[in-house]
Parts: C-alpha cells; sequence; structure tokens
C-alpha cells in the first residue's frame, strides 16, 4: 500500500514511525512544575513546553489523562522529551507507558531530587539547549507517503465550510489516502446529524456501525446529564458565520475526509495507523481534538475555519485554511491558504485542493506555518466527568 | 501591625497591584501572553471558554468575573477571539458595571495576531494611566487558607489572627490545592497561606501571593527551598510572614513566577 515518495523528507524514529518536526519538549508531570516548564522552554534556543491544569489525581479521568499526557511525549515529530516530575507513581506511570508508545530519546528531571524549581530551571535549560543543538545535527532523509498522518479539523465555522475549504481539504486527504498516509477525521459532537453518512463509506458494516455509536454514545453522555447537546451546536459563532443548522454544520465538517472508505474507528489518542482513513470520538473543542491528535501520533494538522483562529500545537504543525476570502484578508496573520477562492468562481474545488496538498508535503518537509511561527502552544487535557466535586 | 495595599476602587483595596489580561477562551491565551509579557501584567492559560454547555457556560462566566473583579487587580484587558461560546464583550459588560477599569479586545475584529497584540498593549497602558493604584493603608486583610493536608492543626493560628483582626476564609474541600485555591479567589481573599497534601508540591494561584507551609513528608523536606516556611514555623513565625507578605514581599511561587488556575467544570467539552 505505502508508495515511496520522492519529494517528502521526514525523521526516522527507532520504532519505523516519522518525525515531521525534530522537537525538545518539557513536559510537565505536573500542574504546579509547568511554570518552571514554560520558562525553561521561553529561555531555550527553541525548546517547547505545554502548560495543563492535572496535578496528579487519580480520578475517573486518570486512564484517559495518562494516555493523553505518554501519547503527546512519545508523539514521532519529538526528538527529545524532557520529563519534569516530583517523582509519585502516578507520574512514573506516564512515562513508562509513553515508552510502550514509542517515546524516543527522554529525560527525567525530578524537582524532589534536585531539591526546587529553580534548580530544575537551570539543569533543564542546559539540558535542553544541549538537546536542541543535538536535534538541529540530525538531516531529513527520503520517507514513504505512510510517514505522514494527518490529522483534520475545523473551527469557527462559517456558512462557507462545507463548500470551499473542507471539501478541499477531503480533495487533499483522498490523494493521501491513496498514496499510503494515514488521515484522520475527529469531533464526533460535528458529524452529529452527518453519521450515518460517513458509516455508509466504512469498509466493514462493523466499522460503520462503530461510527454510528461514537456519536450516539457522546449525545448520551451529555444527555445524562440533562443537557441537549443539540442546543450548543451550531454554536453563536457559527449562526453568525451563516450556518443555520447542526445539520449543515455537520454535513460541511464531514466534508474533510473526503470520499475515501473509513477503515476504523479510534477512541480518543488511540494509536493511528500507518495508513488508511479513520474517525477518532473526540471532542469538537479545538484544542482538546488538536491534543488528542498529537497523543495519537498525528505528525500534522489541516484546521479549516470560517472565522480565524490563531491555535496551534507545540509539537504538530497545524495548516490554516481559510474558507472564505474577506476573514482571510482580514486577519492575515492566522492563514496559511484561502481556499474562498473557490467561492470567489477564481479556483475549482480541485485546483485548491491540489494547493492544499503541495502545502501539506511543503510543511511536512519543514515550512513553517504561521501557528508555528507565532509560537501558539495549546494544550488541553480532555476530561470526561465532572471535577467540581472531586 | 500597618499593612500597605493599593486601591483598586470598587474592586477594593489590594495587597498587589496587578494589571490582569484575561484570555476568555483559549484560543486567546497566546495573544494575552504576549500583551501581558510587554506590560508585565498577569495572564494565565486555561482550556476554557469554548466547546462547552450547560451550567458551565454561567460557572465559567462567573469564575472569570470573580478574577477580574479580585482586589489585587488594578485593571482588567479581556482579550476574545470572537467566534467563542462566552462572549467577551457581554462579559466586559458584567464587569463595567462594576468597574470601569475594563476593556475588551476581540482578535477576529482587530486585524489577527499581531494587531490585536499592538492594539492590546495599547488598551493596556491606557487602562493604566487611567486608573492609578494611589498606595494606601489596607483596613482589614481577608485571609485564605488551604487546608488539602488534612493533618493540618490552625486552631491556635486562626485563634491569634482573629485577635489581630483577620478576617479568614478556610478552603479544606479538595485535596488538590488549585481548586482550592479557586474556592478562595472567589471569596476575594488578599493573600493565601496553603497547607499542601503531603505528596504535592508548593504552588500558587496568580493574583493572589500563596505562603506555602510545608509538612514533615519526604517530599516536603526534598523541596524545602520551594516553601516559604518548615512545618516547625511557630503561629508567630506564621502571621509575621504573612504581614511580610501582605506589605510587598515576594513569596517563593511569585520568585519562580509560576501559579496556575484550575476551574472545576461539570460536563466534557462538546
Amino acid at each position: 500500500m505505502s508508495s515511496a515518495s520522492n519529494s517528502l523528507k521526514g525523521f526516522a524514529r527507532s520504532d519505523g514511525r516519522w518525525g515531521l518536526r525534530n522537537h525538545v519538549l518539557i513536559l510537565p508531570l505536573h500542574s504546579a512544575l509547568c511554570a518552571t516548564a514554560r520558562k525553561i522552554a521561553d529561555e531555550s534556543n527553541g525548546a517547547v513546553a505545554v502548560s495543563h491544569d492535572w496535578s496528579g489525581e487519580a480520578d475517573a479521568d486518570f486512564e484517559r489523562i495518562i494516555k493523553t499526557i505518554s501519547g503527546f511525549a512519545a508523539n514521532p515529530n519529538n526528538f527529545a522529551t524532557i520529563f519534569i516530575t516530583i517523582g509519585t507513581p502516578n507520574e512514573l506511570m506516564i512515562i513508562e507507558l509513553a515508552k510502550k508508545l514509542g517515546l524516543n530519546k527522554y529525560e527525567v528531571l525530578n524537582v524532589a531530587q534536585l531539591g526546587s524549581m529553580g534548580k530544575i530551571a537551570d539543569v533543564g535549560l542546559t539540558l535542553a539547549n544541549s538537546l536542541v543543538k543535538e536535534a538541529a545535527a540530525v538531516d531529513r532523509v527520503s520517507a514513504p507517503w505512510s510517514a505522514i498522518a494527518l490529522g483534520q479539523e475545523c473551527g469557527g465555522s462559517d456558512a462557507l465550510s462545507g463548500i470551499t475549504a473542507n471539501p478541499a481539504l477531503g480533495v487533499a486527504s483522498d490523494r493521501l489516502v491513496e498514496l499510503g498516509s494515514a488521515s484522520v477525521l475527529g469531533e464526533t459532537t460535528e458529524i452529529l446529524g452527518a453519521e450515518h453518512l460517513l458509516a455508509a463509506r466504512a469498509i466493514t458494516p462493523e466499522i460503520g456501525a462503530q461510527i454510528v455509536e461514537a456519536v450516539a454514545r457522546y449525545e448520551r453522555s451529555i444527555n445524562y446529564e440533562g443537557i441537549d447537546m443539540r442546543g450548543a451546536q451550531p454554536s453563536r459563532g457559527n449562526i453568525e458565520g451563516g450556518l443555520t443548522t447542526l445539520e449543515e454544520k455537520s454535513l460541511g465538517a464531514a466534508k474533510k475526509a473526503g470520499s475515501a472508505q473509513f477503515s476504523g474507528v479510534l477512541d480518543y489518542a488511540d494509536q493511528v495507523p500507518k495508513s488508511g482513513l479513520y474517525f477518532m470520538d473526540t471532542p469538537g473543542h479545538d484544542i482538546e481534538q488538536l491534543t488528542g491528535f498529537a497523543a495519537a501520533g498525528i505528525n500534522i494538522v489541516v484546521f479549516t475555519t470560517g472565522r480565524g483562529t490563531p491555535t496551534g500545537s507545540a509539537i504538530v504543525p497545524t495548516i490554516k485554511v481559510a474558507t472564505n476570502t474577506t476573514m482571510a484578508l482580514a486577519i492575515p496573520d492566522l492563514i496559511d491558504l484561502n481556499a474562498g477562492t473557490i467561492a470567489d468562481g477564481l479556483k475549482t474545488l480541485d485546483e485548491v485542493g491540489g494547493e492544499l496538498f503541495d502545502l501539506i508535503l511543503e510543511v511536512a518537509n519543514g515550512k513553517e506555518t504561521r501557528a508555528e511561527a507565532g509560537l501558539h502552544h495549546e494544550f488541553s487535557l480532555s476530561r470526561m466527568y465532572n471535577t467540581v466535586i472531586r | 501591625m500597618s499593612m500597605k495595599g493599593f486601591d483598586h476602587g470598587n474592586r477594593g483595596v489590594g495587597v498587589r497591584d496587578h494589571q490582569l489580561i484575561l484570555p476568555s477562551v483559549v484560543c486567546s491565551t497566546r495573544v494575552s501572553s504576549r500583551i501581558a509579557k510587554e506590560m508585565s501584567a498577569v495572564t494565565f492559560a486555561h482550556q476554557h471558554g469554548c466547546g462547552f454547555i450547560g451550567n458551565d457556560v454561567g460557572r465559567i462566566t462567573d469564575y472569570f468575573a470573580a478574577l477580574a473583579n479580585h482586589p489585587n487587580v488594578s485593571s482588567t484587558l479581556i482579550v476574545g477571539l470572537g467566534c467563542e461560546t462566552l462572549q467577551g464583550n457581554e462579559l466586559a459588560d458584567k464587569l463595567l458595571s462594576k468597574n470601569a477599569s475594563t476593556n475588551y479586545l476581540v482578535t477576529q475584529e482587530s486585524g489577527g495576531v499581531e494587531g490585536t497584540v499592538n492594539l492590546g498593549i495599547s488598551a493596556a497602558e491606557e487602562l493604566r494611566t487611567k486608573y492609578p493604584s494611589p498606595e494606601v493603608a489596607l483596613a482589614r486583610l481577608h485571609l485564605g487558607i488551604d487546608i488539602s493536608n488534612e493533618s493540618t492543626k490552625i486552631e491556635e493560628l486562626v485563634v491569634a489572627l482573629t485577635e489581630v483582626g483577620v478576617d479568614i476564609a478556610v478552603a479544606a474541600v479538595h485535596k488538590n490545592s488549585g481548586l482550592n485555591f479557586s474556592d478562595l479567589m472567589e471569596a476575594g481573599v488578599h493573600v493565601i497561606l496553603s497547607f499542601p497534601d503531603e505528596n504535592q508540591p508548593a504552588s500558587g494561584f496568580p493574583l493572589i501571593p500563596t505562603i506555602n507551609v510545608a509538612s514533615n513528608s519526604p517530599l516536603h523536606l526534598a523541596l524545602t527551598n520551594d516553601f516559604d516556611l518548615t512545618s516547625t514555623a511557630t503561629t508567630t513565625e506564621i502571621i509575621e510572614k504573612i504581614y511580610e507578605v501582605v506589605n510587598g514581599r515576594l513569596t517563593k511561587v511569585e520568585e519562580i513566577g509560576a501559579g496556575e488556575i484550575i476551574a472545576a467544570r461539570e460536563v466534557r467539552s462538546v
């Protein structure tokens, strides 16, 4: 299935996966260590850090949280991960789990052993800079198409999303899947009403049933709280952008996945197989989805947007595609490609889909996205259960 | 004992003079941090403001309003994205009814990231010029005590503090100090005295100086340098430390620049 590519170059990892970036990640394993991690990254020559609000608690979301953090550490775009830990068993479990998921080079800085945050900041900075230097000395090598694991995302959708940027992404995704890459559609809450159409494209009836069940399960979990999920969709921003109904939004959102067949359904942050189109059960919340994608080993994301959003991941390049020219011109420093040219009658869907395919390849090969240039390193842990009563 | 404070108008008298750059949605946390860095203001990362539902919308809106109205805050600049559930202008309207020293910006209407950062810096400077914070005496200290370590004994301390006229709010519902801090913030406390769980490090809240008192657990003994007081600190020493911090001495957590907000949620994101 996986054909050779003449033009794609990446970083070969020892477990057979490929990095499209060579990041040094400073990963705090406790919320109280995040400021120190940020300080190290800010002062370093290019290391990145994320912040989160987990303080080691082993509550109902524990498995989901350690799966997310460990998967994020093990993402193939990381050349090295520096874990900052207070050394509790729950934190060490994350490191062990990350190793099983293909964690590349790593270091552990234990606050209890080093004695203070200040010491961690000093030792961490020296270590980070030395790893950044090491990472910079590694050359890209020719990679097969299966080196690409693409994540599809949309946020701040408008009336043109389903006509321009989303189907253009569908064209690019179809081409990649045909060549042997992996491509993943997420946002369970945003295919509500369109799940039957996606299910019909599954390679087996069982996989189709899993897609339908993922949506039903999500809706049940919200209904259980006595809330109608359909009340929040489309969002106020979507309505201002011209979307009228949930079905209209969902039918448009589903266009991102093109016309390829679905090879499987993944749970949140499950590791993505090498090739094929998949559906992953994620929230629509942009950053929880992006974090789940990164934790799944996805190494590049295309994010379509009607209203415009600056967000990105610390480790996964995120390409922003505008659905309309007005927004693309009004806030140009957020947008990598304008698919509004389709609605303007200037370009065809296939042309823009081709432009996006080429841009994905360029970014995969190292071209910096707007979100990367702006150092947008958003990160969110996705929880399922009430934290008020914790 | 005299206590130095800053007159923050309707917010009250604070013990710190922080300008708050408040991202009303996760998508504007980076823009907020750039503005805050330029202005030496306070901001924080969070994951709220969009993709949420039910009671959480009101809960988080009220939480952000409590942050913006906190007595340690001189003025608040809200930075929104534009298309999110929690609308920055509505939050601003809610705040403006109490405090005029509030402004808001929306990235989608401000020319993108660079435009918003530039406008944000100007808006934050204007707020500072227009609303200075004269130094005044703090008449009455409102102290929050976080008891995440259940073996903590504070009876003697509470009696002594009450005798010197300190108002006390105690948060002991959670074993997670971060959640207790949030409850104390909403109660408007000036300073937090934290007794973290034996297996938790020292931590703090962005706007509120947080004094960490160690237990004699192995972790806390290993991290002595990150705590303001050891487990052997006497009531007198604790009270002396509180007054020092009120009068401007930075806590260990403030020195590091640490402090996260942990806001609880009822329902998963959508």
